[in-house]
C-alpha cells in the first residue's frame, strides 16, 4: 500500500512540477521591469528610492508566485507637513476587475524629510503572460496637517484620510487629557485597557463578492431577511431608521439601511458600522455599509437608503460563523462642505468598545507603549 | 542535515503517510526549517488546486473522478497482489496476464491523475501578447472575490490572486465595506500601514 501511495504521490509531483525544472525555481525580480511607479510631476512627495528587499518569483506547476517586498522612500518636497499618503496599486492581472491601495496614515513628516511606505504583495498568475510591468504604483493622495489634500483621489482617499486624521486628533486629545488630568499612572492604566481591548477583540475572516453569493459560502437552501437593530449615538447628525439584509447561514447579502439627516447641513457620505452576532451570542465587527459615493447628497431633514449589492461570508478560524443577529450604528458622516463627523470617545463607550477596532492613531500609540514604554508614549504625545 | 525526499514531503503534506512514517517525518520537519517550508509549500499547492477546482470547474464531478481514481488504484493494488502470488506459486497461466493487467491499471491511474492536472492547466490559457481588453476579467471567468485572512487582504479570480500582505507578526485589524472593499491595518516599525483591496 505504501509503495502505491508513493507511486501516486510521485505521479502527482511529476505532473505538478515538470521534469527538468527544480522543485521551486526561484529568481530575483528585476525592479525596473516588474514594477512601475508613477508620481505626478507636481507631486508634493517625490520618490527617492525603491527597495525590493527579498522579492522573488517562485514557479509552482502552471503558475508563478511573485512575492514583492518593496519599500518606497518618499520625500516631502512640499511646504506643509504631511499627515498621510495613499498609493494606488494595480496588478496587470486584475486591471480591470480590482485594485489595491497602501496607505500610511498618522504620520507627521515636515518638509524636506523622508519617510517610507512598505508594499508587500503576493501575486499568483499564469506562467505565460504578456510582458511589461506586473505591478503599477501611483499616487492617489496626500493629506496635509491643515487637512488640505493633493492627488487624483480615484479611491476617495481624501475622505478616508480625513476621517483617519480626525479620529487621530480625537484620540491624541483624549490621551493628552488623560495625562494632564491623571498623570502618568492614569495614562498607563488607559493604555493597558486599550491594549487589552485589542487583544480580546474577536475578528472575523470575510469573503466578499459583488452581485452574487460569496465564494465558498456554507449556504442552506432557505434565506431569510434579518433586520438590523440600531445603537443610537446621541450626537450623530444622521440617524438610521430601519435596515435589513438577506441571511443564509454565514452569508449576508444586499444589506440596506434607511437613514435620515437630522442635522441642518447637507450630507454627502454616511457609513453604518455593522456588527453581527453568532448563535452563541458572540458579537463581532463585521464591517460597514456605506452610502453609494456617486449618488449620495442628502439635504437636511431628508431620508435616503444605503444599498449595496454585495454578498459577504463570515468565518472564524476556518469555520463558518452563522449569523443570528445584526446591529448597526452611524460610524462616519461627511458633510457637503467637506468636514466630517466621527463618534466621540464617549459615544464609543461600552458595548461598542468591546468590538470596535481602535483608530489608527490609538493602534499606533498602543504599539509605541508596548514596544518602547510609557516615556516614549509621553514624548510622542507632546510632539504635536 | 539530510533533507526529506520530495515524495516524503508530498505524503506528509497530504496526510498520506502511515502512522509510524508520519511520526518519523514530523520529527524531522520539526527540526528542519527548510523541510517545514517545503511541506508548507506543498500544502499551499494543494489548497490552490482545491480552490481552482471550486472556482473554475463547477460542472466537473470531482467526487466521481476521485472515486474513479480510487477504484483504479485499488484495482492496481489487487493486480499487484496477483503478481506477487504468481511469483510465489509459479503459476504460469495467470502470471503474464497479471503483470500486464497491473501495468495497464497503473497507466490508467496515471492517466486519471494526469487528466486532473491537465484540466488545471487549462485554466491558464496561453496568450503570448494579449491586448489590454484580453488581460481583464472576461465574462467566462468566475466572479472575482475579496478575502481577508490572517495573511492579508486579497483579490481572487479563479487561479489568479493578488494579495496585499500583512507584516509578519503584526496584529492586523481587518474590516470589510459592503461597497466592495476589504481593509487590513497594522503597525510596522512604529508606523501604521493600511492595505485595501477593492472590487471594481
Amino acid at each position: 500500500m505504501f509503495i502505491w501511495s508513493k507511486f501516486a504521490a510521485a505521479s502527482v509531483l511529476c505532473l505538478a512540477f515538470p521534469v527538468g525544472n527544480p522543485l521551486m525555481a526561484q529568481e530575483t525580480l528585476d525592479p525596473v521591469s516588474s514594477v512601475k511607479i508613477d508620481l505626478p510631476p507636481d507631486s508634493p512627495v517625490t520618490l527617492i528610492q525603491t527597495g525590493m528587499g527579498d522579492s522573488r518569483a517562485t514557479s509552482r506547476g502552471g503558475a508563478i508566485v511573485l512575492d514583492l517586498h518593496m519599500s518606497l522612500t518618499l520625500r516631502n518636497s512640499g511646504a506643509k507637513r504631511v499627515r498621510g499618503v495613499v498609493l494606488l496599486v494595480t496588478a496587470q492581472e486584475f486591471a480591470p476587475g480590482g485594485k489595491g491601495s497602501v496607505a500610511r496614515p498618522c504620520i507627521d513628516v515636515p518638509p524636506s524629510q523622508n519617510f517610507t511606505v512598505p508594499i508587500d504583495i503576493r501575486l499568483v498568475r499564469p506562467v505565460q503572460q504578456a510582458g511589461g510591468p506586473l505591478v503599477h504604483v501611483q499616487l492617489d493622495g496626500v493629506l496635509f496637517d491643515d487637512l488640505s489634500f493633493y492627488g487624483p483621489n480615484k479611491l476617495s482617499s481624501q475622505r478616508a484620510m480625513t476621517f483617519w486624521e480626525v479620529e487621530a486628533q480625537r484620540d491624541r486629545a483624549y490621551f493628552k487629557q488623560t495625562l494632564q488630568a491623571k498623570g502618568e499612572n492614569g495614562l498607563r492604566q488607559e493604555m493597558q485597557a486599550s491594549v487589552g481591548r485589542q487583544a480580546d477583540r474577536p475578528q472575523l475572516d470575510v469573503s466578499l463578492t459583488r452581485n452574487g453569493r460569496a465564494a465558498g459560502s456554507a449556504v442552506p437552501s432557505t434565506d431569510h431577511v434579518a433586520q438590523f437593530a440600531f445603537l443610537s449615538l446621541p450626537n450623530a447628525p444622521v440617524q438610521p431608521l430601519e435596515g435589513w439584509a438577506a441571511i443564509s447561514g454565514n452569508e449576508a447579502r444586499a444589506p440596506q439601511v434607511e437613514v435620515i439627516n437630522k442635522s441642518n447641513q447637507t450630507v454627502r457620505y454616511v457609513e453604518i458600522g455593522w456588527l453581527v452576532k453568532d448563535k452563541s451570542g458572540h458579537e463581532y465587527l463585521a464591517g460597514s455599509v456605506p452610502a453609494s459615493e456617486t449618488t449620495m447628497l442628502l439635504p437636511a431633514g431628508q431620508k435616503t437608503r444605503l444599498l449595496q449589492d454585495t454578498a459577504l461570508k463570515f468565518s472564524r478560524t476556518g469555520r463558518p460563523v452563522d449569523i443570528e443577529g445584526m446591529t448597526g450604528f452611524v460610524s462616519e458622516v461627511e458633510f457637503a462642505d467637506g468636514h466630517v463627523w466621527v463618534p466621540s470617545r464617549q459615544d464609543l463607550s461600552s458595548p461598542l468598545f468591546r468590538v470596535m477596532a481602535p483608530s489608527s492613531e490609538e493602534q499606533r500609540l498602543d504599539d509605541l507603549y508596548v514596544k518602547k514604554g510609557l516615556a516614549a508614549l509621553v514624548a510622542d504625545l507632546s510632539r504635536y | 542535515m539530510k533533507h526529506l525526499s520530495e515524495i516524503d514531503l508530498a505524503l506528509l503534506a497530504g496526510d498520506d503517510a502511515g502512522r509510524m512514517r508520519r511520526f518519523s517525518l514530523e520529527g524531522h520537519v520539526r527540526q528542519c526549517a527548510e523541510c517545514q517550508e517545503r511541506v508548507d509549500e506543498f500544502r499551499s499547492l494543494r489548497a490552490d488546486v482545491a480552490t481552482v477546482a471550486d472556482a473554475d470547474m463547477p460542472d466537473l464531478d470531482w467526487g466521481g473522478l476521485a472515486a474513479e481514481m480510487r477504484a483504479n488504484i485499488r484495482l492496481g493494488l489487487e493486480a499487484g497482489e496477483c503478481v506477487r502470488e504468481t511469483h510465489g506459486f509459479g503459476n504460469r497461466i495467470f502470471g503474464g496476464w497479471s503483470l500486464g493487467l497491473s501495468a495497464a491499471f497503473a497507466c490508467l491511474a496515471l492517466l486519471a491523475g494526469a487528466s486532473f492536472f491537465m484540466r488545471d492547466a487549462r485554466s491558464f490559457p496561453a496568450h503570448p501578447s494579449p491586448t489590454p481588453s484580453q488581460v481583464g476579467i472576461s465574462s467566462s471567468e468566475p466572479l472575482p472575490s475579496l478575502e481577508s485572512t490572517n495573511a492579508g487582504v486579497g483579490l481572487r479570480s479563479g487561479s489568479k490572486s493578488f494579495t496585499l500582505l500583512n507584516h509578519d507578526g503584526a496584529v492586523a485589524s481587518q474590516t470589510v465595506s459592503a461597497q466592495g472593499a476589504v481593509r487590513s491595518r497594522f503597525v510596522d516599525a512604529g508606523a501604521v500601514t493600511i492595505n485595501n483591496v477593492y472590487l471594481e
